[in-house]
């Protein structure tokens, strides 16, 4: 019961806070933007540490945050292994090979208009197929190790890497490329100078969507068949053997993996897409 | 004197009142799909051998994602059918899990290899990449490879170890040389893709003296302690031995029984009266009481999981015979 209210107390207290900051002189600065949702975070976890507490409920069934940070501690090596496994090796290796393909048919389908009647439509099929139905065909293809996963991760990031950069490739307008024809540019010049770089905004569209697509496909693929390590692994047996805290643990180091791997594209593009009216603060 | 005839009268009285209202709900949760493998609890719904003790039976079906144990932890179900390892790692997590019958006797669990990959005795394994079920299934198979010294992560000196889906796929196309089948279920589906059983060998855990009880009877040690729902439980493994006995000797019909329930309508007939043959020389013996030396062998071969046990420590208290003392007399 005392977990209960304190954790209540806390959370309405940080609340106040947290308006208080927001509303106040300072919410403009820097610190106060970091501060806002790492409080509104904080309480979130402390509120889930009173509630399961308080409410006795089974270690099996939800477990607390503490414990969760105590298993990721003691588990460090595990969690590395199958970070190794599932991002380094999997997602990571999926991702660049499925952008690069994506980029390349993009450049080709831009080039004649004949590609573009016949092979949008099968990029859209390619997107349509339930990752659950292409894994396990997948795995029997590839193995079970990590190269049936990155080649998951192929499948699903390449759509909407190709759909944004056809659709960058046609964001200058005719004046522009007027204006490269006068200076006798020819299509390799105009592509690199000028649509290419037009294009950055959407083609990073494209890209953080896919990030968060490639740790899914990575982690959902090891489901289906897969060495005796890995975060998709560890997850899916984590819950038949009870090991829910490690579960959670995983969950843990996917989403900040995750967050990592979109803040990095999104540093990225800032510096690339410096023009675009979207970047001035 | 004769106020204590009147006492034992109205508690008579009571008592038969009690049993004449509601029949008492039990939910069971099964561990896999609907299949011959749990033909007894079937029959015993089919023939009304729970009604005939006055319970309302709910059979809930398994599958790959649900944990048994989980289902029993959050109140899911009264009862469940688990296999012990599993429910032994669970009571040492904290869930505090108890067998009160176990209709199996034996274990249906073996290692199937092609003899074309190059195994015909366990020296073998080394090297080799072996299909295993992971999902609290894999307990039998850890202690098995660290009693013959062999590691679990791959090199020349250990085995491979794939996780296998509930499928037989990897001995097929050749990415594994043997996989985790149940001799009632996916040897069968080995043999009926095509493979011969000349072409195959296999290592039944019974033999390898790893076997560890499978598919007993489970509830949470603090539900025992309630009279009432002791009680239920002792009239539903009555009530379900008969029916497991009833499928021992009718395995044809227990069969037909079976596909009744499968919501799924993805068994066969043919499957399912293979299954339940086979079934039965695994009930065979069991009269549902837990025999604790079946128990003890089943601890000794877990705790002897090398540098990775399965369970740390003896458990107490995992079994008790109190209910099918009950039940059985």
């Amino acid at each position: 019961m005392i977990w209960l209210v304190s954790a209540v107390l806390f959370w309405v207290v940080m609340l106040a806070l947290n308006t208080w900051l927001a509303n106040s002189k300072l919410s403009g600065t820097r610190a106060v933007r970091i501060c806002v949702p790492l409080i509104f975070g904080m309480t979130l976890l402390v509120l889930w540490e009173g509630l399961v507490r308080g409410l006795e409920i089974s270690q099996v069934i939800l477990p607390a945050p503490s414990l969760i940070a105590q298993t990721f501690a003691t588990s460090v090596d595990t969690l590395w292994v199958d970070f190794h496994q599932t991002v380094l090796k999997g997602a990571l290796r999926g991702f660049i090979i499925g952008a690069l393909a994506a980029f390349a048919t993009a450049i080709l389908i831009d080039r004649s208009a004949f590609l573009t009647r016949g092979l949008l439509p099968i990029g859209n099929f390619v997107a349509a197929l339930p990752i659950v139905g292409i894994a396990p065909i997948l795995v029997n293809w590839f193995g079970f190790d990590w190269h049936s996963k990155a080649a998951v991760v192929v499948v699903m990031v390449f759509f909407p890497i190709l759909v944004n950069t056809v659709q960058g490739l046609r964001e200058t307008d005719a004046m522009q490329r007027d204006l490269m024809r006068t200076y006798a540019a020819d299509y390799f010049q105009t592509l690199i100078k000028l649509r290419l770089p037009a294009a950055m905004p959407f083609v990073f569209n494209g890209l953080k969507i896919a990030t968060t697509l490639a740790l899914i496909g990575a982690i959902v693929a090891e489901y289906f068949g897969s060495p005796t390590r890995g975060m998709g692994f560890r997850i899916s047996t984590g819950v038949g053997s009870l090991s829910i805290d490690l579960v959670w643990a995983e969950i843990a180091v996917s989403a900040l993996v995750g967050s990592v791997f979109y803040g990095v594209i999104s540093i990225f593009e800032k510096r690339v897409t410096f023009w675009h009216p979207s970047q001035r603060s | 004197m004769r106020s204590i005839k009147t006492t034992v009268g109205a508690l008579a009285l009571s008592l038969f009142a009690g049993t004449a209202s509601a029949a008492d709900d039990v939910t069971l949760q099964l561990k896999w799909v609907t299949q011959a493998q749990f033909a007894g609890y079937y029959v015993a719904l089919e023939n009304g051998f729970y009604k005939d003790e006055d319970l309302n039976v709910t059979i809930k079906p398994g599958g790959p994602d649900i944990a048994p144990t989980q289902v029993l932890a959050g109140g899911g179900a009264d009862v469940t059918v688990e296999w012990m390892p599993a429910a032994l790692s669970a009571r040492e997590k904290g869930l505090s899990m108890v067998n009160i019958a176990q209709p199996f006797k034996s274990s249906g669990m073996m290692l199937t290899c092609r003899k074309d990959a190059g195994v015909a005795s366990t020296d073998d394994f080394a090297g080799k990449t072996l299909g295993v079920w992971f999902f609290g299934n894999e307990f039998p198979f850890l202690s098995w490879m660290s009693q013959l010294g062999l590691g679990t992560d791959g090199g020349d000196k250990g085995v491979e170890v794939l996780k296998q889906g509930f499928n037989v796929d990897p001995i097929l196309n050749g990415q594994a040389a043997c996989v985790s089948t149940m001799t009632y279920n996916e040897y069968w589906q080995v043999i009926d893709a095509g493979l011969t059983p000349d072409d195959l060998v296999t290592f039944k855990y019974e033999d390898q003296g790893v076997a560890t009880l499978e598919d007993g009877l489970y509830v949470l040690e603090e539900n025992l302690k309630d009279a009432k729902f002791s009680d239920r439980m002792v009239r539903f493994v009555r009530a379900s031995m008969k029916g497991w006995k009833w499928a021992e000797e009718n395995p044809e019909k227990a069969a037909l029984i079976v596909l009744e329930y499968d919501e799924t309508g993805a068994q066969t007939e043919a499957h399912q009266t293979r299954m339940m043959g086979e079934i039965a020389k695994l009930t065979a013996g069991s009269n549902g009481a837990l025999d604790p030396a079946d128990y003890e062998r089943t601890v000794s071969s877990l705790l002897a999981g090398g540098s990775d046990p399965v369970i740390s420590k003896k458990p107490t208290g995992a079994w008790t015979h109190t209910i099918t003392d009950a039940a059985l007399k």
